[in-house]
């Protein structure tokens, strides 16, 4: 490094990074569920087919709090972050994921969405606060994770975050599968190769896209 | 006449080479029926006897070739019948034609039908020549009717067995497609997820619905005026503190 060189400051090299196409800011989506009593024959259909076959599944136990930042004029939609926290590994930092639209195109096989990414410390709840973003809502996931190449797929159950110190309460009595890959732009070849490996886990998992403003909208919600 | 040698030759070459299939098919089937006949099964054995027909076939289209015509001029004509055992008849036919005796060569070298054959053929036609156009229609309308009897308890028959083998194997939905978009909706747009803020009721309506979910905390009452929504005694004081935060509004 020469020494009379000008230091290259956080944003350049970010911008840097941005033009070169290398930051993972694309994730690509496929959602399903299935039902407590066949979730069995899934992780064992997972292990078998996913890396890592003798290490046995990951296990993860997250909790995820929703914070809305409302533009004070109502003038801009609310912009929704996402903090995610390890229960089971406690000084793991924590993960502020911000997810953008998922773009409608009906030819993709699977959701495409952007997201970003970033690794903070625990002070992010304050942060955030005083940034003005309120809770919208939470849940805790608790499950399994698998990966495939650059594939992640996650088999976890959901549940709602009791009030006082009750035990959490499952949603629902499935397991939300999720298929997904964080890319940089441009590569959607990808895409294809999620849907073949979905395909292996049918008839168990039904993979798909699936749009969930459309379906809250259709709920009457 | 030298073109028409070489063809003759080359027809026959390929004949030769289907008949040799045909024999090592026909030997295949032999042997498997003498070795297997106590573990053979109709469809193995229905599979062999495809090949042979495959095998049949393939001879019938060199022989209905172009060059057959050539075949149709040249005659076979036994020179000399013997009753001795001819070795060199014997190595050809790998044992099984020992010499050219007169009631195997009637056989191998027949191409009318056996006369028992051609009298029951011949008995046929004319039985079909002499049926009249109404009986005729009759007998076909009652042979397609008892067809297709048979192929409707086939196929009920399948129907049986493919739905018993998939209940069996238990082929119960291991997926709920309700149960999908309710994870979904939860987890982007916490449906389901709060206790106290759905998000299409305004603030400041009392939420009839939460009743029953704040049964146990009948602090609710009072606490209604200023806090629209909160199930309990600590979600109050956080929603409190996010009401009346400074940005908010």
């Amino acid at each position: 490094m020469a020494a009379n060189a000008p230091p290259m400051t956080a944003t350049d090299s970010l911008s840097q990074a941005v033009k070169a196409n290398i930051i993972h800011n694309q994730e690509y989506l496929l959602q399903g569920s299935v039902l407590d009593s066949a979730v069995e024959v899934l992780l064992h259909r997972l292990r078998g087919l996913c890396d890592n076959v003798d290490a046995g599944p990951e296990t993860f136990d997250d909790q995820e709090v929703c914070f809305i930042l409302r533009d004070p004029n109502q003038q801009a939609l609310p912009s929704m972050l996402r903090v995610r926290k390890a229960l089971d590994a406690r000084d793991m930092p924590y993960q502020l994921r911000y997810i953008g639209q998922a773009d409608g195109e009906k030819n993709r096989p699977t959701v495409l969405r952007s997201v970003l990414d970033i690794a903070c410390s625990g002070m992010l709840f304050e942060f955030l606060n005083e940034l003005g973003c309120r809770i919208e809502y939470e849940y805790s996931v608790k499950g399994y994770m698998f990966r495939k190449g650059r594939m992640k797929i996650t088999v976890a159950k959901v549940f709602k975050i009791p009030q006082s110190s009750m035990a959490p309460e499952p949603i629902s009595q499935s397991y939300l599968v999720e298929l997904s890959v964080l890319a940089p732009t441009g590569q959607d070849a990808i895409g294809e190769d999620m849907r073949a490996f979905a395909d292996q886990l049918r008839p168990l998992v039904q993979l798909d896209k699936i749009d969930y403003k459309r379906l809250s909208h259709m709920a009457g919600q | 006449m030298q073109r028409e040698e070489k063809q003759l030759e080359a027809t026959l070459h390929a004949i030769l080479n289907r008949v040799n299939d045909l024999k090592s098919a026909i030997q295949a089937l032999i042997t498997k029926l003498e070795t297997e006949y106590e573990t053979i099964n109709w469809p193995t054995f229905l599979d062999n006897y495809a090949i042979l027909s495959g095998h049949l076939t393939g001879l019938s289209k060199i022989l209905q070739a172009e060059l057959a015509p050539s075949l149709k001029s040249v005659v076979v004509l036994p020179l000399q019948l013997g009753c001795e055992r001819d070795e060199e008849l014997a190595r050809l036919t790998e044992g099984r034609v020992p010499a050219c005796t007169h009631d195997l060569v009637p056989d191998l070298l027949r191409t009318k039908p056996e006369p028992q054959a051609e009298q029951r053929l011949q008995q046929l036609n004319h039985k079909a020549s002499t049926l009249n156009f109404d009986t005729a229609q009759k007998q076909v309308a009652q042979f397609t009717k008892v067809v297709s009897h048979v192929w409707e308890i086939i196929s009920k028959g399948r129907e049986d067995w493919e739905g018993e083998s998939m209940r069996s194997a238990g082929m119960q939905p291991t997926h709920s497609i309700a149960d999908t978009h309710a994870l979904v909706t939860a987890v982007g747009t916490g449906k389901g997820l709060r206790p106290g803020m759905p998000p299409s009721l305004p603030p400041g309506v009392g939420g009839p619905g939460m009743g029953p979910t704040r049964g146990p905390t009948p602090q609710m009452g009072p606490a209604a005026p200023t806090m629209p929504k909160a199930p309990s005694a600590i979600k109050t004081n956080i929603k409190a503190a996010n009401q009346i935060h400074p940005y908010r509004q």
